[in-house]
């Protein structure tokens, strides 16, 4: 949707009913153009998480430094 | 159709859920053929429809520099349904088809938008085509024309319009039988 959506056709929504309700398909579908939506538009705000991972209030650059461009549950995934 | 079928009117009993796409057909964006695809999961219908019109409809910046954003953003989505829907309260206010289609054109050779138009048009443009574009800089230029109140205002409005084009667009609301619940042409 956010890259293709082209691509979301009447195939596709056929393949979605295999697994998912109608009702499924439209919560899905709602939550992910909303997504789209809303996080380029954070993007583009530049703003990082209040909290450091332990809990600390930091300010946004020190936050910056500590999440960066990646998750830090993806970090910790893989480090696993 | 669409690839998700509506609910019929009848199906659809919930008192505020029917108030609010009652109200969204009085405004005609949207109408009511995205309300009942999204009345099928009502408490997500009740919030993003209540969302919708709050963000077109109220607020302080002008409702019809908004609707032709929104417009602007719809074509750039590819989604002809929110496309072809128009604010009669927008309509009414003066705002002309010629003007919307100015929006979505060279608008910054166009003497008929001020510099902040201009600038609400761009902030739209560039948000979904080279995010990249809308940094500090570009931030320091909207607050000379706008409020950082007006500012959010115009971003929450860009992104949510957006991206509900953007999942009405897969939904293909361009097929026959898709106009059948009476939206404006």
């Amino acid at each position: 949707m956010a890259t293709a959506p082209e691509k979301i056709d009447a195939a596709f929504y056929d393949e979605l009913r295999r697994h998912y309700s109608e009702e499924e398909i439209v919560e899905l579908g709602a939550f992910i153009g909303f997504n789209v939506g809303y996080h380029t538009f954070f993007g583009t705000l530049k703003f990082y998480p209040m909290f450091a991972p332990d809990g600390r209030l930091v300010s946004q650059e020190e936050s910056a430094r500590i999440y960066g461009a990646a998750p830090v549950s993806l970090a910790a995934a893989e480090s696993a | 159709m669409t690839h998700v079928e509506p609910l019929a009117p009848e199906q659809i009993t919930d008192p505020a859920l029917r108030e609010l796409i009652a109200r969204c057909e009085q405004l005609g964006v949207p109408d009511a053929l995205f309300p009942r695809i999204l009345a099928r999961v009502p408490a997500y219908a009740k919030a993003l429809l209540r969302a919708m019109l709050m963000s077109h409809a109220e607020g302080n910046v002008d409702h019809r520099l908004k609707e032709i954003v929104r417009v602007q953003l719809a074509r750039f989505a590819g989604d002809p349904y929110f496309s072809r829907l128009r604010s009669r309260r927008a309509l009414e206010a003066g705002l002309d088809e010629a003007t919307i289609d100015a929006g979505s054109g060279d608008y910054d050779d166009d003497p008929r938008f001020s510099e902040a138009e201009k600038l609400a048009l761009r902030y739209a443009d560039q948000m979904y085509l080279d995010p990249g574009k809308v940094d500090a800089a570009f931030y320091d230029e909207l607050k000379k024309h706008y409020s950082e109140a007006q500012i959010m205002e115009l971003g929450a409005f860009i992104a949510l319009h957006y991206g509900m084009q953007i999942f009405m667009r897969t939904l293909d609301a361009s097929q026959p039988g898709s106009r059948s619940v009476g939206a404006p042409r």
